[in-house]
């Protein structure tokens, strides 16, 4: 079991990354969000899904890991599988704005509002991917219209794929009256909370972190098959 | 109807219909609709009028079509050259390790020699080379001649702290790379070369014409005509055709050619007949016969 890290930490490993090793902002957002939608695919293979057809529902968080989760979902789309986004507050920065575009251009859609009758959406979707709030939210500072959001999403019967950390979740001690998901991805490496995680899937998504990075944090990674981006936990 | 239809192509209602009501009464919950015929059209990859298909089909662009898609990506859809370059290197080492697994190799460690050129070619074989490291290779880099922009740093600087060795000259001989590397990727030139070779690149590519070791060009074997091709010019095992294969492949006689670049929507396919095949599942490269 590894011990997952503090968002303390998180945040000096990415600004590390950043300042250090000179990714880009974008550059990680598309590492992630690739890998994001290839654990999907490892979890939820396009012909195993119940439905008819391959959907799945996308809920994006104002922030970086609602941009992940866009990445994702054009991913996604390149996969065959037929995401739609809910997106209700849009980023203002324009390192983000792009990627809705593109998601849009290729002609996902998106939501105006998220039905709040449960059973329309366990109906109309396979899975939904948590994509709301990463490990530099405060769950403390969760405010409209994520709290309606999280509620809704607490109450459905469908697969919930939580990207990094479970939206409504501590980075460090989880929330035992949030949401459960179903899948945690975790990105680059486990956060803390990942110890209250009682899903059936923990996977390791986002196959870049140098070496050196690995060591500082002591973040004893295991290792990848092959070329693969994920690795099961 | 076509908001009913929009609705169902949605997944928002179940085709008994009976949700119709719940789901607001009539007031389409849905921003953008997309055109019903983006998904009505099916999974199929047909491409209408095939222009110049190669050996499989496939569409081979000129590199007026290849750099009309490449601004198409950049302004209609918003791409950054970060990410395209980054999922397009990613690729590349990806096809390299399907082609010549590391147990391929008859050195070891596995060593690798990519050769970057001055644009964005050279920043697909940066990534390309920090891919490699990360699936098990040791790879080096000759770089040259390096753009002065944020982004060809970043990547240089990506590289270089992952303890990617950038070699200060190139080997004179080409009995010197085969005896220290197992493979050479060609990350020189791309679909945009035109014209005369400049130094040091002439004499570069002279000495990879001599090397026994396999040769893996990215998108175009460099010094090739984009469209024409080279007889007298490198001859490389392998080719990673990004987005889709110039007409410059169908002189490629190699043993590898692969697809790569996975990321083109599906609309731009079709508005340039690319005729792609499909992608094995959620892998990033596709083999071309």
């Amino acid at each position: 079991m590894f011990l997952g890290g503090s968002r303390v930490e998180a945040e000096a490993i990415e600004k590390e990354l950043l300042e250090d090793y000179k990714f880009g902002r974008q550059q990680l957002i598309e590492i992630w969000g690739h890998a994001s939608a290839m654990a999907v695919t490892k979890v939820f293979p396009l012909p195993s899904l119940p439905r008819k057809q391959p959907t799945v529902l996308v809920v994006c968080g104002p922030d970086q890991n609602g941009a992940i989760g866009l990445v994702c979902a054009r991913h996604l789309r390149v996969f065959e599988y037929e995401p739609t986004i809910f997106y209700p507050k849009r980023s203002l920065n324009s390192l983000y704005r792009d990627f809705t575009t593109q998601c849009e251009k290729m002609d996902i859609p998106f939501l105006s509002y998220l039905p709040t009758e449960v059973q329309l959406i366990n109906d109309a979707y396979n899975v939904v991917i948590d994509a709301i709030l990463g490990a530099d939210a405060e769950p403390g500072e969760v405010k409209e219209p994520y709290t309606s959001i999280l509620a809704t999403l607490k109450q459905i019967r469908i697969p919930i794929v939580s990207l990094d950390v479970p939206s409504g979740w501590d980075v460090e001690t989880g929330n035992s009256e949030g949401i459960s998901p179903d899948v945690l991805v975790s990105l680059a490496a486990p956060k803390q909370c990942a110890t209250r995680f009682l899903g059936r899937h923990h996977i390791l998504a986002g196959r870049f972190l140098p070496y050196d990075v690995q060591k500082k944090f002591e973040l004893n990674l295991p290792e990848y098959p092959g070329t693969e981006c994920v690795v099961s936990l | 109807m076509s908001g009913l239809r929009a609705l169902l192509g949605l997944g928002l209602l179940v085709s008994s219909g009976s949700r119709l009501a719940a789901a607001g009464g009539g007031r389409c919950p849905v921003q953008r609709v997309s055109p019903a015929g983006a998904w009505g059209a099916g999974r199929g990859r047909s491409g209408s009028a095939m222009q110049n298909p190669g050996r499989s089909g496939v569409t081979h662009l000129s590199q007026e079509e290849a750099q009309a898609i490449d601004q198409e990506l950049f302004t209609e859809y918003k791409f950054s050259v970060d990410q395209l370059m980054e999922l397009a290197g990613l690729s590349c080492a990806t096809a390299i390790a399907k082609a010549y697994p590391p147990s391929s190799f008859t050195k070891s460690p596995p060593t690798v020699l990519i050769v970057c050129g001055p644009g964005n070619n050279g920043g697909d074989g940066l990534v390309c080379a920090r891919h490699l490291k990360m699936f098990g290779y040791e790879p080096s880099v000759h770089y040259p001649k390096r753009p002065g922009k944020a982004l060809f740093e970043g990547l240089t600087t990506q590289c270089q702290k992952m303890d990617i060795p950038f070699l200060s000259e190139f080997p004179s001989e080409a009995v010197l790379i085969d005896e220290l590397y197992g493979l050479v990727v060609d990350a020189i030139f791309g679909f945009s070369f035109k014209g005369a070779v400049r130094e040091p690149f002439g004499s570069i590519l002279r000495t990879l014409e001599q090397v026994t070791v396999p040769i893996a060009s990215i998108d175009i074997p460099s010094g090739w005509d984009v469209e024409k091709g080279s007889p007298d010019g490198l001859q490389p095992d392998m080719l990673i055709s990004l987005t889709a294969p110039k007409k410059a492949a169908q002189h490629f006689a190699g043993r590898y050619h692969f697809l790569g670049g996975r990321f083109v929507p599906m609309a731009l396919q079709q508005k340039y007949s690319l005729n792609l095949p499909p992608y094995p599942e959620t892998d990033c490269v596709l083999q071309l016969p």
